[in-house]
């Protein structure tokens, strides 16, 4: 979003407490869950995110409905792209790690089979908790769930971060440790 | 006393080396450093054994082809091959695999196997067949491209400098029987393969949208590199006519490349293998300790009393035991270890030439019989396996022994017909 874009989405106007609860984080944010089925086919799942930039992270639910793990965008893209343009990435892959992962992707045709572990977090848990979760593994949010590992609601890092950093005057303005 | 303790030091430096129990490197240097201190070499000598040459020369040949990747040129030579294939899957299989051992003849096994990948990859998934087939006969192609010529594999490398033999020397030895192994062993691998890369897919249509070109991602970049990598070629084939030694040849290429390319020096260096680089100073001092200790005339001598001195049973007896070790050994610290048994067989009057190209050949095709018998065979199976296809030991010698035995075969005609009649 631009400067001149204005968020329509409605923020609260006081900066969160690092001990806020995830639960009410969610309810704050209102960005909407997006969640596609394992067997869903990867272009399908690029069209709905494309569709849905607000959601920065794509949940993957089993028949029943539980989480079963995560797309990252950036990774939907690449395994899209490994399938239709993989000249696009091919000339940069350097090392064995790189290209065993094009091997992956360009056999990656459905959600299940381009999914990350399930990245989550229950309604309980703090800011703090929610940001190491997303960090540890370089997400760019985490899903809520319920107990029975139903997705409740999405937290996104770069909203949240917003959040817990409003008010704060600018970086360079703020006493160092020196 | 000196010999006990130098035959200790180094079995134990091949025993932590083929088992593993530390990384090759690590235990070259300490082996080499074990015969310094232990007293079987002095300092002088240790920095004396370190063949300068050979360490220039990988790191040079490393920096052009570092440059190199960066173009795509690798992926650009596969997808034009995929083109020049058209839609038989085998033939696919084979130009894929002939590439490879065409590129590994001038550079790093390795590198040409893990470059080549990305589009042997893309092509098996769009065929909805298996990559193995593929990589396993781009690994095997690797290692008998890379016996054709001097800079083709590191026991190539360490055989040309200790001997003087050139580029050219290689090329005339090397080269022919390079490649009728390759042609056989592709024909053989078409033909036991062609069940498991038989698709329902129209191979043409589906990949016709590949284009090369999209790959390359600096084109003045890639005419610079491939000017200066054709030159340093050009250096190597007039290298004994000039006096040039290979090292001095790829040093230069590297330097003007980095020139003709403004390219970072730190980034360039990053290029290199430095472990590669320091597992052959040690191995250079392990093997010197043996040397002195007066090890390596015994195993000399026994090799006599076995094939009493006969140069046909001596020749082709060193290619089997060259390609029967290699198989299960690190060709690098083996053919290091027989570099001066060979000069000592030769001191005993057999024919020294041909025992050269036996284990030219014995050490780079031996390799391809199991899945450890080379560097490419190891980080390509290990890259494979982290794609979700593993490449099991079983599976790789069912198609690596025979291509090692047919190759070993060839060769020992080759070498009886050409050096031994």
């Amino acid at each position: 979003m631009t400067d001149d874009a204005p968020d329509h989405r409605e923020r609260p106007e006081a900066r969160l407490d690092r001990s806020a609860r995830v639960a009410d984080c969610v309810q704050l944010l209102a960005i909407e869950p997006l969640l596609v089925h394992t067997g869903d086919d990867l272009l399908e799942v690029l069209r709905r995110a494309a569709h849905q930039p607000s959601t920065r992270l794509i949940g993957v639910v089993d028949d029943a409905g539980i989480m079963i793990g995560v797309i990252r965008i950036r990774d939907l893209v690449e395994d899209v792209l490994a399938n239709t343009i993989p000249e696009a990435l091919m000339s940069d892959l350097s090392s064995v790690e790189d290209v065993a992962r094009f091997g992956q992707q360009v056999e990656a045709r459905i959600a299940g089979e381009a999914m990350l572990p399930p990245a989550v977090v229950p309604p309980d848990a703090t800011v703090v908790a929610a940001f190491r979760r997303m960090l540890k593994d370089g997400l760019s949010g985490v899903y809520m769930i319920d107990a029975d590992g139903r997705p409740i609601g999405y937290l996104d890092r770069l909203e949240l971060a917003y959040l817990a950093t409003m008010g704060l005057p600018p970086t360079g303005q703020r006493p160092s440790d020196g | 006393m000196d010999t006990w303790i130098a035959a200790a030091v180094f079995l134990a430096t091949y025993a932590i080396i083929a088992t593993e129990r530390l990384d090759r490197t690590v235990a070259a240097l300490a082996g080499g450093v074990a015969m310094v201190v232990l007293g079987i070499v002095t300092q002088e000598e240790a920095l004396a054994a370190v063949e300068l040459d050979v360490i220039l020369l990988l790191a040079s040949m490393m920096v052009i082809a570092g440059v190199l990747r960066e173009t795509g040129f690798f992926q650009w030579v596969a997808i034009r091959s995929v083109h020049a294939a058209g839609g038989d899957p085998i033939r696919l299989l084979i130009v894929l695999a002939f590439v490879t051992a065409v590129l590994s003849a001038f550079l790093d096994n390795v590198t040409t196997v893990v470059l080549i990948a990305p589009v042997t990859l893309f092509v098996a998934a769009t065929l909805g067949v298996s990559p193995l087939p593929f990589l396993i006969a781009q690994i095997l192609a690797s290692n008998i491209g890379g016996a054709a010529t001097l800079v083709g594999d590191p026991p190539n490398i360490l055989i040309g400098a200790a001997t003087g033999l050139d580029f050219v020397d290689f090329l005339v030895n090397m080269a022919p029987v390079a490649i009728v192994v390759l042609a056989a062993s592709l024909g053989w691998l078409g033909w036991v393969l062609r069940r498991s890369v038989s698709s329902t897919v129209d191979v043409d249509v589906a990949l016709a949208s590949l284009d090369a070109d999209q790959v390359i991602t600096d084109v003045g970049l890639l005419r610079r590199s491939l000017l200066v990598l054709g030159l340093t070629i050009v250096g190597f084939l007039l290298g004994g006519t000039l006096g040039l030694e290979p090292a001095t040849i790829a040093l230069t290429g590297a330097t003007v490349l980095l020139l003709v390319t403004s390219r970072d020096i730190h980034a360039a260096l990053d290029e290199v293998e430095w472990p590669t680089i320091a597992f052959f100073v040690g191995l250079f001092i392990v093997v010197e300790g043996i040397v002195a200790a007066g090890i390596v005339e015994r195993i000399a001598d026994g090799l006599l009393q076995l094939t009493g001195g006969d140069p046909t049973l001596t020749t082709i007896g060193l290619l089997w035991f060259s390609g029967v070790a290699s198989a299960v050994i690190d060709n690098i610290p083996y053919t290091a270890t027989m570099i001066p048994v060979v000069f000592e067989l030769g001191n005993a009057g057999v024919p020294i030439e041909p025992l050269w190209w036996a284990l030219a050949l014995g050490a780079c095709l031996g390799g391809n019989a199991t899945i450890v018998g080379a560097s490419a065979n190891v980080v390509a199976s290990g890259m494979a396996a982290r794609a979700g296809h593993p490449i099991s030991f079983r599976m790789f010698v069912r198609y690596g022994i025979p291509v090692t035995l047919l190759s070993l075969a060839i060769s020992s005609v080759y070498l009886w017909m050409r050096y031994l009649t």
